[in-house]
C-alpha cells in the first residue's frame, strides 16, 4: 500500500497491517507513537536513558500483541500509555535504575522563533517546570502529564491508570496545586507561556 | 509579595511542554524498528504448485487406456511366455506340424472333452 495512503489510516488499522506483514506499517506506527511514549516515560522517570529503555520495551510489547489485537477493545495509544505506566512503576519499585542522565542533558528543541533572551527564559521555565513535575508524587505526576501534556481525556487516563474518573480528577487537581506551590515565587522571573509577545 | 501561577497559567505552561518533548534518537528508532521486524509475524511462504512427476508406469498405462488395460495386457503376455516355455502337448504337436514335422491328422485341444459328450 502506498505510504501516503497508509498515513491516513488509524493506529489500529496500521497495527493489523503490521500483523499481516506490511513492512511500512511498523515504521509509520513508530513515527507516530515512539515520541509520545518516550516523552511520557521521560517525564515520569525523570531520566532519558531509563525512558528510552521503557519506550523500546513498550513498543516491543505492542509489536508482540499485534497478531492478537482485538479491534475496538482499546485504543492503541491508551494501551501503550498503560504499558509504559506499568513499566515505569516497575522500574521505580525495583530500583532497577541506570546511572542517571538528567533531563537538562537531553537535547532541547531550539527556540528558533524567539529572540535569544526570550528563548532563554522559555528554556528556564521549561526546566523549572520539568523539575517541579519530577518532585510530584508518582500518581499525581502520571495524571498531570497524561492530562495536560499528553492531552488524554479523564476517561482515557482512568483506563491507563486503572482507576475511576473521579480519582483521576482528584489526582490532577492535587498535582496542579503541588506544582503551583513548587513554582511559587518564580512567576516574576520566568513569566508564563503566553507573555513573550 | 509572592506571585503564584493560577490554574489557567499553569495549564498554559504545561501545554507548552508538549512541543518540547524529547525526540527519539536515530539509535533508538533503529532498535525499535529492528524489534518490529523480528517480532513481525511471517507469512507462510507461497509454494508454487508443481505437477507431480509422471512415472513410466503411469505413462505406459495412459498409452494403453488405463491401468486395467495394461494389467490385462501384462497377464496375456505372461501367459504367452508361459505357454511358449512349458510347451503343452497339443501346442507342441501343432508347432511340430507347422514346422514340417509331418502331417497333422488330428489335434485334440481338449483331449478329455469326449467324456462330456458321450451318453451312457
Amino acid at each position: 500500500m502506498a505510504r501516503n495512503t497508509l498515513a491516513d489510516l488509524p493506529d489500529e488499522t496500521l497495527l493489523v497491517l503490521y500483523a499481516n506483514g506490511d513492512p511500512d506499517a511498523a515504521r509509520l506506527l513508530m513515527t507516530r507513537l515512539l515520541p509520545r511514549v518516550l516523552g511520557y516515560a521521560t517525564r515520569i522517570l525523570g531520566d532519558r536513558a531509563e525512558a528510552e529503555d521503557v519506550a523500546q520495551e513498550a513498543m516491543l510489547r505492542l509489536w508482540r500483541v499485534a497478531p492478537d489485537w482485538q479491534a475496538g477493545e482499546a485504543q492503541v495509544t491508551t494501551w501503550l500509555y498503560r504499558v509504559a505506566t506499568n513499566l515505569c512503576s516497575d522500574r521505580r519499585r525495583s530500583g532497577r535504575r541506570r546511572p542517571s542522565v538528567p533531563l537538562d542533558d537531553a537535547p532541547e528543541v531550539a527556540d528558533v522563533a524567539m529572540g535569544a533572551e526570550a528563548g532563554l527564559i522559555a528554556a528556564d521555565r521549561r526546566t523549572a517546570l520539568e523539575r517541579a513535575l519530577t518532585s510530584l508524587p508518582e500518581r499525581q505526576r502520571q495524571a498531570v502529564v497524561l492530562r495536560h501534556i499528553e492531552g488524554l481525556t479523564n476517561p482515557q487516563i482512568a483506563s491507563v491508570m486503572d482507576i475511576g474518573v473521579e480519582a483521576v480528577e482528584s489526582l490532577t487537581a492535587r498535582g496542579k496545586r503541588s506544582l503551583a506551590m513548587a513554582l511559587a515565587g518564580m512567576k516574576q522571573a520566568l513569566g508564563y507561556e503566553g507573555d513573550e509577545t | 509579595m509572592t506571585q503564584a501561577y493560577d490554574d489557567l497559567e499553569l495549564d498554559a505552561l504545561l501545554a507548552g511542554l508538549r512541543q518540547s518533548g524529547p525526540q527519539p534518537s536515530a539509535a533508538l528508532q533503529a532498535r525499535v524498528i529492528a524489534d518490529a521486524i523480528s517480532a513481525q509475524p511471517r507469512q507462510a511462504p507461497v509454494i508454487a504448485h508443481r505437477p507431480a512427476r509422471r512415472s513410466a508406469f503411469r505413462a505406459l498405462a495412459d498409452l494403453f487406456g488405463g491401468e486395467g488395460a495394461l494389467a490385462g495386457m501384462g497377464l496375456a503376455a505372461a501367459a504367452g511366455v508361459f505357454i511358449g516355455i512349458s510347451q503343452p502337448a497339443p501346442v507342441a504337436a501343432l508347432t511340430q506340424a507347422l514346422a514340417g514335422g509331418g502331417p497333422l491328422d488330428s489335434l485334440e485341444l481338449l483331449p478329455t472333452s469326449d467324456e462330456f459328450w458321450t451318453e451312457d
